[in-house]
């Protein structure tokens, strides 16, 4: 008797609890480009649940695919409760409309935590609407070189443009390809001009500013035309060697372990990657330094990468907020970084770096100052036209069309993008 | 009209899926290219003329690309039909064994898709590792050696030159079909009269092909007109923008979210194929006495 008094007790005093979690149970939905949710944030969602019963359900949808999608569900006003985008505030104004479709996070307790840089990049008129997971450092693009090679040369690290040329000179003396360039991806090649932003900036201060107020222009700035020229006298001297239009982007881990090329312009992690490929090169083999045209001296960070946004629309932004609350955790951003081969670093506070020690020597070696942002995240409207910057850069090179005016064409696409965007500063 | 088996109403539910799905659409986007369309406002302004006139502008690639269409068609046009017609001959008259098989050999690239060919090729034309360099190094002709799909100068050549490869076939089977239907007595009767393989060909074989010869002339041209595939995949336009074509050019536009002006520019190629289309089939028609 005692035993059944003991069970109907419990069964009410269990019950509305039961009850109330079966009707506090929660799925929120997430959608984001395949690559952009790693298996160590799923397996913390798993613990999420775990913790507080609201479950995720993963979206992943196929990266070319993926902004027609998201962009089609914004516009229809279907979309998830979480969904991911690339941060840059172009990006969040032009392509996700981030004030009507996204959540204010500005009170966030994370936010304080996260490197400034980043918060910017998520920041729509001193608004907070994204959390960036993503390794903005270790993707940061240097020119790796092959430390052994340089050593039996006799070179040392280059720190202007004319040091940089005889170094490739020295070395095509030597019969060594100098560069591996993958032109025939399109985009790489690319980098070697909006990535020189801090030093644009270090000569023209507030060039970025000006630039997106559409007070000054591509073409007018000497710093550029120098790179661009800069970048073709290395072409024709046959610094890429010979194959550069046809070489593709996959091949540059080989080339670079093959010691076939000296240098190439990769992630500062790359040397990882290329150990992880070819096991018998030591991830130590490689050293770094900037990409040293227009005699660039500065670091080039991309503060922008894949973000998380709560949609405005959702029916669960407290649940999404707890979410971002938990990932945020210190010891879950770093399980994050120790479980994810292609995490390493996390723009946050109180986190430790996956990094070789020569990385984080090389990071440390810039101080404040001498670090900034690309200008495809700083400059408006020219991440967009990338691809187009890509073959405009080609036609350079095979002297269909002047340094001069790639730079004219690259403000006339801003000028489009923008009157088609209505930017006011751009009027009509 | 009696005679007719079915009464006209019958075809009122195809002709109402073609008038809503292609001609409605298709008039929809000529009257699209008069306007500002794009991905990024929702409204839709109409601004006259003036995304003809940036098609048309000097300051803009766009007459390149349409010059680098043109160039591309008539080469393909040419090669496809002189080598489609070679072949048809030999297959038809010259070979006598096997000849089935050869037919399937040379038609079979015509059923592979434009990206397993385009790869393919890129590996095959890769300037440094590429087969037919390696095999020009490998017999000492190093002097032949190009960098095939890179080399500004060349590169639209072996675009139209991997283009005729893959549709060669296509041609000569039209072609074959043609010389069939030529009654075998014309050529006993030429020779008994004395006339060369030669003459035989000139005075027999082409004036009775010419409608065989009119569908592949028509049916190249459209599709040298619309190129797209096998130039994205082989070269995505470059080096520079030496094989950008107009449809390139589109689907460019498009991905910008310029739709006015990519619908502007197909609406000129559609003009201009309708008129090139009509203009050919009536000079290579022979008038219906």
């Amino acid at each position: 008797m005692k035993k059944l008094t003991f069970i109907i007790v419990g069964l009410f005093l269990f019950l509305p609890v039961g009850g109330t979690q079966a009707r506090e149970s929660v799925t929120l939905t997430y959608m984001a480009s395949q690559n952009w949710i790693p298996e160590a944030e799923m397996e913390l969602g798993a613990k999420f649940e775990e913790e507080t019963g609201i479950h995720i359900d993963y979206q992943i949808i196929p990266s070319d695919q993926y902004f027609n999608v998201l962009q089609t569900r914004l516009n229809t006003g279907e979309a998830t409760d979480i969904f991911g985008g690339q941060s840059g505030v172009t990006d969040l104004i032009v392509n996700y409309n981030v004030e009507k479709n996204a959540v204010d996070l500005s009170d966030q307790e994370w936010v304080s935590r996260m490197d400034p840089l980043v918060v910017a990049q998520a920041t729509v008129n001193s608004k907070v609407y994204g959390l960036t997971l993503w390794d903005v450092i270790g993707t940061t693009w240097v020119v790796n070189y092959n430390k052994t090679i340089f050593e039996e040369e006799g070179l040392s690290v280059p720190t202007t443009f004319d040091e940089f040329k005889s170094t490739c000179e020295s070395l095509l003396d030597a019969g060594i390809i100098p560069i591996y360039e993958p032109m025939a991806a399109g985009w790489h090649h690319v980098l070697w001009f909006p990535e020189l932003g801090p030093r644009y900036e270090e000569v023209t201060p507030g060039l970025a500013e000006m630039l997106n107020t559409n007070q000054a222009t591509f073409a007018d700035n000497p710093t550029m035309l120098t790179v661009l020229e800069q970048f073709k006298d290395l072409y024709d001297t046959g610094c890429f060697g010979d194959n550069t239009l046809a070489d593709t982007y996959e091949y540059l881990p080989e080339a670079l372990a093959s010691g076939e090329y000296a240098m190439a312009v990769a992630n500062l992690t790359n040397p990882q990657t290329v150990a992880e490929a070819f096991p018998d090169v030591s991830p130590d083999t490689f050293g770094f330094f900037v990409m040293p045209l227009a005699d660039n001296q500065n670091l080039n960070i991309n503060p922008a990468g894949p973000t998380k946004f709560i949609y405005s629309g959702s029916d669960h932004i407290d649940e999404a907020r707890q979410y971002f609350e938990f990932l945020t955790r210190p010891e879950n951003l770093q399980y994050l970084i120790d479980n994810n081969p292609a995490m390493r670093t996390l723009p946050f506070e109180g986190v430790s770096f996956n990094l070789l020690p020569s990385q984080q020597e090389f990071l440390d070696s810039f101080p404040p100052e001498k670090r900034g942002t690309v200008y495809q995240t700083a400059v408006n409207y020219v991440n967009p036209q990338w691809m187009d910057i890509g073959q405009d850069l080609v036609a350079m090179l095979i002297e269909d069309i002047k340094p001069k005016d790639v730079l004219e064409t690259i403000d006339e696409r801003r000028s489009d993008t923008a009157k088609t965007a209505k930017d006011p500063a751009w009027g009509d | 009209m009696k005679n007719k088996i079915y009464p006209f109403y019958f075809t009122f539910g195809a002709l109402i899926l073609y008038l809503l799905f292609v001609v409605l659409p298709g008039f929809m986007g000529i009257a699209y290219s008069f306007t500002d369309w794009n991905s990024y406002s929702t409204k839709v302004n109409f601004v006259g003329l003036d995304n003809f006139r940036t098609i048309f502008s000097s300051e803009e690639n766009y007459l390149d690309y349409i010059r680098h269409t043109l160039f591309f068609t008539v080469n393909t046009i040419i090669l496809k039909t002189l080598i489609g017609l070679f072949l048809a001959v030999l297959l038809n008259h010259g070979v006598r064994r096997l000849t089935h098989l050869y037919r399937v050999i040379i038609y079979l690239p015509v059923v592979l898709p434009t990206i397993v060919v385009g790869l393919v090729f890129k590996s095959i034309l890769n300037p440094r590792t590429g087969l037919l360099n390696e095999f020009f190094r490998s017999v000492g002709l190093d002097s032949l050696t190009r960098k095939w799909l890179v080399d500004p100068d060349i590169a639209m050549l072996s675009v139209i030159g991997v283009d005729t490869w893959k549709g060669v076939g296509y041609i000569m089977v039209i072609l074959i079909a043609g010389l069939q239907t030529i009654p075998k007595e014309y050529y006993e009767a030429a020779e008994i009269d004395g006339a060369s393989p030669f003459g035989r060909f000139r005075h027999i074989t082409l004036p009775l092909l010419v409608p065989a010869l009119t569908v592949v002339t028509i049916l190249n041209l459209f599709y040298g007109l619309r190129v797209f595939d096998i130039i994205y995949v082989l070269t995505g336009g470059g080096p520079g923008y030496r094989t950008d074509v107009v449809f390139t050019a589109v689907f460019d536009e498009f991905s910008k979210g310029r739709y006015g002006v990519g619908t502007a520019l197909s609406s000129v190629l559609f003009i201009f194929m309708t008129v090139f289309g009509f203009f050919i089939v009536r000079k290579l028609t022979p008038a219906e006495a």
